[in-house]
């Protein structure tokens, strides 16, 4: 809830690749118990800005702060230990394992020298169960899934270690409408879980049914801060295509923590 | 399913479990092949084959020859008699649909959140697509379906299946729902209120099904009734019927959507729900009310108290007009349960006339917040003429002509 301190909170977030602009003093916030959509045209930051929250790129300046303590992100183990979890567009699983190999690739569970698969078989089933997954088990190969159901494996990912934040990127991209149902709703889940989560978007219709908050980036800044529930589709268009620009709309943001001023 | 009570622990109750567990396991998935079956279930390959085998003779299930991963198999769904029907729920943040078949079996569901102020255009589009991608997961297609019952936020003119009132549900009030969806699926779309659904549906197979006069009360982002009397849903001429929601309240008030001010809408719907809580909890969803109040939250579980009270005074005055056996309470916020339903129950007993004969019973309904959406699909079945002669111990049906 915004009267509590954030699960993430970055400000500042500045990324330079040689001549290009890719973030300038860009802040985002993230509660537990909250979706927030990052929103934004092609080469925004939108992704860059994904990749700090997730290790794999470092800001050149500015601050990361982890329910307020602050953080550096060097690698993607050191976010997974921070607990967040990512999914990127292409989802990165494999074809030739099963469900349950590919929820707990690289962090398979071991009992002595060996694999503990009956443990492992035992959380994919709860994990899938507590995200009403309609994967009907967690021994198909992943080459009979649908695209729907590989998103579902890679969200139901995210949930192994139990994670405070989760980053999706582009999760509804080349879905039918059945399957992005499933998708939202498995959002929705995380948020009741109590997680935070990063969502990323182009689907305006979908970022406006899941998100709380809508933050919208433009030429690597902040373009307006929006409360999902009460914005209308146009606001938000106007923010994305620079008809309005962040002076003109309210900031939402919560003022900087005594820590970093 | 009917269940003989077999002795626990025998042979036969074993495998009485075991057919519930497959009948259950193929209704949750809508279709499975026998393989997914047998690990989705944890009973072995020809354990689910005798079951299989037996739930078909019954007519309980239907097989179809399909492939995974290259190789053959046999896709067992549940069996679709005569016809499917698809019950639809537009709300104000989510979308509902269900297959379901003649015995009102559930066979399929998907829900879909929708944004604040959804387009009509983007939503009807949803459905069209949603009802076929949930047809084919079933292996089925729009032939087999009857028709679709769609359940609309506002009060509907069943005749033309449009908004009657005009602003309740900006940008739907022009449109001919039931001609669009009718146009893009090819099929009969019979579309009525939200509630008058939940009436419906809790009448024919849920709390209120003993009973001939009945008031459904939906308690969500707005607040509707569905009255039932002598066993048929009564609309209204113009289908605003139990429209309680538009009920004033508060002299002066603030201003509805509906032209009017002080409705009731305007002081137990969401808006001023969730903004009575703004201060303490920030921006709360609907649901994360419900939660927080389910889990002992006070300054939630007093405001759905507060928003009980003040619908049980309304409905009191529904239920004196009406003077129904019992008032079923639906909506999102009935899954808090007795946190709404006791000062809802409290506020009609102050103001409803007191009858010793046939005492009024406040229930919550026995279908939760499905029973919209299932009341599409009794609709779209009651509405189709199909001379049914289905039975679950019948073998071999007759496909309709």
């Amino acid at each position: 809830m915004s009267s509590d301190v954030p699960l993430l909170s970055m400000r500042g977030i500045t990324k330079r690749f040689a001549a290009v602009e890719a973030l300038v003093g860009v802040d985002l916030d993230v509660h537990a118990h909250e979706v927030v959509a990052l929103v934004g045209d092609n080469g925004a930051g939108k992704s860059t800005l994904a990749k700090m929250v997730s290790g794999v790129l470092a800001p050149d300046a500015g601050f990361i702060e982890i329910a307020g303590e602050q953080v550096t992100i060097p690698t993607p183990t050191a976010a997974r230990g921070l607990g967040i979890a990512t999914v990127f567009q292409d989802l990165a699983l494999c074809e030739n394992l099963d469900v349950t190999s590919n929820l707990f690739l690289g962090r398979e569970l071991r009992l002595g020298a060996s694999r503990d698969d009956s443990r492992m078989e035992q959380i994919a089933r709860q994990v899938l169960r507590d995200l009403n997954s309609r994967i009907p088990s967690v021994r198909s190969p992943l080459s009979s899934l649908s695209a729907g159901q590989r998103q579902s494996v890679a969200i139901a990912r995210t949930l192994i270690g139990s994670p405070r934040i989760v980053v999706l990127d582009e999760p509804t991209a080349a879905l039918s409408v059945a399957q992005t149902a499933e998708v939202l709703v498995h959002i929705e889940r995380l948020r009741d879980l109590g997680l935070g989560v990063i969502l990323i978007s182009h689907n305006m219709t979908d970022v406006r049914a899941v998100s709380d908050r809508i933050v919208v980036l433009r030429h690597g800044r902040n373009n307006g801060t929006f409360d999902a529930a009460a914005v209308s589709h146009e606001t938000v268009l106007a923010a994305i295509t620079g008809a309005t620009s962040a002076e003109l709309t309210p900031r939402s943001l919560p003022p900087l923590s005594p820590l970093l001023r | 399913m009917s269940r003989r009570a077999a002795a626990a622990g025998s042979q036969s109750s074993l495998r009485e479990a075991n057919r519930v567990l497959v009948v259950e396991t193929v209704k949750r998935y809508g279709g499975l092949t026998q393989v997914e079956l047998a690990t989705a279930t944890g009973l072995s390959q020809a354990t689910v084959s005798t079951i299989v085998r037996e739930l078909l003779a019954a007519g309980v299930v239907d097989t179809a020859n399909t492939t995974r991963s290259g190789r053959r198999a046999q896709m067992v769904t549940l069996a679709r008699r005569v016809g499917l029907a698809v019950g639809v729920q537009v709300g104000h943040r989510s979308l509902r649909v269900v297959l379901g078949d003649f015995t009102h079996e559930v066979i399929a569901e998907q829900s879909l959140p929708l944004p604040a102020g959804h387009r009509v255009d983007t939503s009807l589009d949803r459905v069209a697509l949603l009802v076929v991608d949930l047809l084919e997961r079933v292996g089925a297609t729009l032939e087999d379906v009857v028709g679709l019952g769609v359940g609309l936020p506002a009060p509907v003119d069943s005749s033309t299946g449009m908004v009657s009132v005009a602003g309740l549900m900006p940008g739907w009030d022009e449109v001919h729902v039931g001609q669009v969806l009718s146009k893009r699926l090819g099929r009969p779309v019979y579309v009525d209120n939200d509630a008058n659904l939940g009436a419906v549906a809790e009448s024919t197979l849920g709390a209120a099904r003993e009973f001939g006069d009945s008031v459904y009360v939906r308690v969500s982002h707005g607040v509707g009734a569905g009255i039932v009397i002598g066993g048929q849903l009564h609309r209204g001429a113009g289908g605003t019927a139990g429209e309680i929601g538009h009920v004033p309240v508060r002299f002066p008030g603030e201003p509805c959507r509906c032209g009017n001010s002080g409705c009731l809408d305007t002081v137990a719907g969401a808006t001023p729900l969730l903004g009575g809580l703004r201060d303490s909890h920030g921006v709360l969803a609907l649901r994360d009310v419900v939660q927080r109040a389910n889990e002992g939250d006070q300054r939630c579980a007093q405001a759905v108290a507060d928003v009980g009270s003040l619908v049980g005074t309304v409905v009191a005055g529904l239920a004196t007009a009406v003077n129904p056996q019992v008032v079923v309470v639906g909506g999102e916020l009935a899954d808090t349960g007795e946190v709404l339903l006791r000062p809802m129950r409290e506020a009609m007993r102050r103001h409803v006339l007191p009858n010793q004969l046939v005492p009024l019973d406040v229930v919550g309904a026995s279908l939760g917040t499905r029973a919209e959406v299932l009341g599409g699909l009794v609709l779209a079945l009651q509405s189709t003429d199909v001379p049914l002669r289905v039975d679950a111990d019948e073998v071999g049906l007759v496909e309709q002509a």
